[in-house]
């Protein structure tokens, strides 16, 4: 409770001044500030009465989006609960399911029975354009975001948050305990940082190992560390074959993040852990840390309110902040087949456009402590630790990057290796021997990858 | 003119015969039409079409299919993964085979025994085939969580914390995590074939025996087990084939994993048909898996059905 407190005292004003540079978007506000109404208004065009009219007619949508995050998951059935509360005639079907399925293996399971959503929270953005499952967005989308992500000179996807970096989120009490007292400022004081949390006789890191998404956490803070920061087009390299997961930047940070495991830094029971079940073990104390975003803060705040923490990003072997950081192509898509269907259309809009109205967006981000990515300013309450994650970002020394499979056009990874390559860590780690063996195979399966996709198209 | 008269009602009566066997091919037709018209559409044009898609490279995403002959067959052929899949078959496979087998039968017979709340037992050994393979494999995969399961928390309250196992992270144990459970659903199926066998056993044998002096042990081993063995037939080729197609219960506690650990063949065709985009590929396997349960079964039978007793 003092926590919210504090909370409420932090700035409003810095969120609202930094959600503008984080967004990328700066000048390019000729929108409405006015609010949602103001927003829809100074969206529409000519196309507007038209949908206006067509929103009165009892229309059904299906939408589809992922639910990995309990925050964020709660955030999306409070906008369609407002939204279908205020629009009477439009019904959401809500298929959005749960479970330990990738999101992206539920998606073209539901392709491939026959629901694909009408509205989809996309990630694979390319995989699903070049297959024409998704079709452009109307121009009354576009108006909205600030800076709309493109593909080959198409935009396929807005934005549904800014991009958000995945850093430590620790336990003041168990560092108070452990003696711990600054930050590190380099990966060796974070390695010493995990060895005075041991031996203070906690677990230093929890890991969400039974969710395969939470793989990507770790695995691409490496990645990004020793192969995009320095290289963006590493991936293409790869698929051209003038670069090997053997090299030694690849390895390097495999090596890494197997030692994290192997020096007894990650809690013993990490292949049963759920990522949901990360937020019970740091605020039961059955360990100190997390490597997450900032949309477990409020998992964790609910958990426990009287729970202390804080977030920082893990600096590399060089000292240097590397985040995810970059925006992508992922966010809200319509499916072909609901594009040629004008009414559906018409009420997706009229739903986009209540999701990123300014009282409808504040309360989404607020909930899943999101960056904004429309023209329209959003100002929200910052919590401390949420604070810290935008003073990062806002940092000029900050070195943005992207995870490798968020990566598109000819730095597309193949959308497969991702998930294959997250089990292929699995194997190594439960055998308990990390060699360059295991990086030819994901060499091979890359390549085998490229290959079956080209085959295909 | 008897002789044409009987001809004549001779020939009314084959014309009777006739129309009415005909008759009885309308009716059975017309019957039969609906459920033939669903199974064409829902079971035996997709189970062609299979074969047709196994010759493709298609991702299942687009709509565009190339074809790419034996390729598919010949990727799995040195495929490490295939393998691996396949050992993990044949192992839950046996161990479910023997081990839901044994369970029914032995729950069975306490059932068969028991004096008092018969009903209450059989209903308590049959409620868990009542639950879905998804429920079930959320709740065993909370009991064998290593930081909130059930049997953590009481290691941990008895100070034997170092005896706790990670059960669905450790390959060492994560297929027998699965079979545990496998059982624990399956075994109350069973439990009603074998039931139903032994209550078709004349008792007057075993008393027969018993006055010849035939203790226990040999009146199950000379009476019982011979006379079971078409319930056995039936049990234990209904087990091998579900135990063949197990995915349930790895989808929803491991995944498959920890990496590939606890893949099956099944669960494999899903992974890579549905996760890797490799919908050709896993039809291919698909089919694979089909002559093997094709196989295995009819071997089964046919030498389960050797061993069953007539009476």
């Amino acid at each position: 409770m003092a926590m919210n407190k504090k909370t409420v005292a932090l700035s409003v004003s810095s969120v609202m001044a930094l959600s503008l540079v984080l967004s990328a978007c700066g000048g390019n506000n000729n929108a409405s500030n006015g609010g949602a109404n103001a927003s829809a208004s100074s969206s529409s065009s000519s196309s507007a009465p038209a949908s206006e009219a067509a929103v009165k007619k009892d229309v059904t949508f299906s939408v589809g989006y992922a639910t990995g995050d309990p925050s964020t998951k709660q955030a999306m059935a409070d906008a369609i609960a407002a939204f279908t509360k205020a629009n009477p005639n439009i019904k959401i079907k809500d298929i959005s399911e749960g479970g330990s399925m990738a999101y992206l293996d539920w998606l073209k399971t539901k392709e491939a029975v026959g629901e694909f959503p009408d509205l989809i929270e996309m990630r694979d953005t390319q995989l699903f354009a070049e297959a024409g499952k998704i079709a452009e967005l109307p121009q009354e989308w576009l108006d909205l975001i600030a800076d709309p992500p493109a593909l080959n000179g198409k935009h396929y996807t807005a934005p549904i948050a800014g991009t958000v970096p995945q850093g430590i989120i620790y336990s003041k009490k168990a560092y108070e305990k452990a003696g711990v007292t600054a930050e590190p400022k380099t990966y060796d004081e974070f390695l010493a940082i995990q060895e005075k949390l041991k031996a203070s006789g906690i677990t230093p890191l929890t890991f969400g190992g039974k969710d395969i998404f939470h793989w990507g956490f770790w695995v691409n803070k490496f990645f990004m560390d020793d192969m995009f920061a320095d290289d963006p087009h590493w991936n293409a390299k790869r698929t051209k074959g003038e670069v090997s997961f053997a090299d030694e930047g690849p390895m390097r940070a495999m090596t890494d993040f197997t030692e994290l495991f192997t020096k007894g830094y990650i809690d013993k029971g990490w292949a049963s852990t759920a990522d949901n079940q990360t937020a019970s073990m740091l605020v039961t104390g059955k360990a100190a840390q997390l490597f997450s975003g900032p949309w477990m803060f409020a998992q964790i705040s609910q958990a426990d309110p009287n729970f202390e923490y804080s977030w920082y990003p893990v600096p590399d072997r060089q000292g240097r902040i590397v985040v995810n950081g970059l925006n992508n192509l992922q966010g809200w898509a319509i499916s072909t087949d609901a594009s040629k269907d004008a009414d559906k259309q018409a009420a997706m809009t009229a739903f986009i456009k209540f999701f990123f109205s300014k009282d409808q967006y504040t309360k989404y981000l607020q909930a899943v402590n999101g960056i904004p990515t429309t023209k329209e300013t959003i100002a929200y309450e910052a919590s401390p630790q949420m604070k810290r994650v935008l003073e990062v970002m806002n940092d000029p020394n900050t070195i943005k990057s992207m995870q490798i499979n968020a990566f598109w056009g000819e730095d597309q990874m193949p959308t497969q290796w991702r998930n294959w390559f997250y089990k292929l860590a699995q194997e190594w780690l439960v055998n308990g021997k990390f060699s360059a063996e295991y990086m030819k195979k994901a060499d091979a399966e890359w390549d085998a990858n490229v290959k079956a996709n080209a085959a295909a198209k | 003119m008897a002789n044409t008269m009987a001809n004549t009602k001779a020939m009314r009566a084959a014309a009777q015969r006739e129309a009415k066997k005909k008759r009885r091919i309308s009716y059975s037709i017309i019957f039969i039409l609906p459920a033939f018209i669903f199974y064409t559409a829902f079971v035996i044009y997709p189970t062609l079409n299979s074969v047709n898609l196994s010759f493709t490279s298609w991702d299942g995403v687009s709509d565009q299919v190339r074809y790419i002959g034996f390729d598919n067959f010949k990727e799995m052929l040195h495929s490490e993964r295939v393998y691996n899949a396949l050992k993990n078959t044949l192992i839950l496979s046996v161990s479910l085979v023997v081990l839901e087998n044994i369970v029914a039968l032995l729950l069975a017979m306490l059932v068969d025994q028991v004096r008092w709340a018969k009903s209450l037992f059989r209903s308590v050994f049959y409620f868990p085939v009542l639950l879905s393979g998804i429920v079930m494999g959320f709740v065993w995969a909370i009991i064998f969580n290593f930081n909130f399961g059930v049997i953590s928390q009481l290691l941990d309250r008895i100070g034997l914390s170092e005896w706790k196992i990670d059960w669905l992270g450790d390959p060492n144990y994560a297929l027998l995590a699965i079979i545990i459970t496998t059982v624990w659903k399956g075994s109350g199926y069973y439990m009603i074939i074998y039931l139903a066998g032994l209550q078709g056993i004349p008792p007057e044998l075993n008393e027969a025996a018993a006055i010849d002096g035939a203790n226990r042990a040999q009146r199950f081993r000379h009476i019982t087990f011979p006379l079971l063995a078409g319930a056995m037939t039936v049990s234990v080729m209904l087990s091998m084939i579900g135990a063949l197609k197990i995915f349930d219960q790895i989808a929803v506690m491991t995944d498959g994993g920890p990496g590939f650990a606890t893949e099956t063949l099944t669960y494999i065709v899903y992974k890579v048909g549905f996760g890797e985009l490799r919908q050709g590929y896993g039809t291919a396997l698909s089919l694979v898996l089909f002559v093997l349960i094709l196989a295995i079964s009819l071997i089964q039978v046919k030498l389960l059905r050797r061993r069953e007793v007539q009476m």
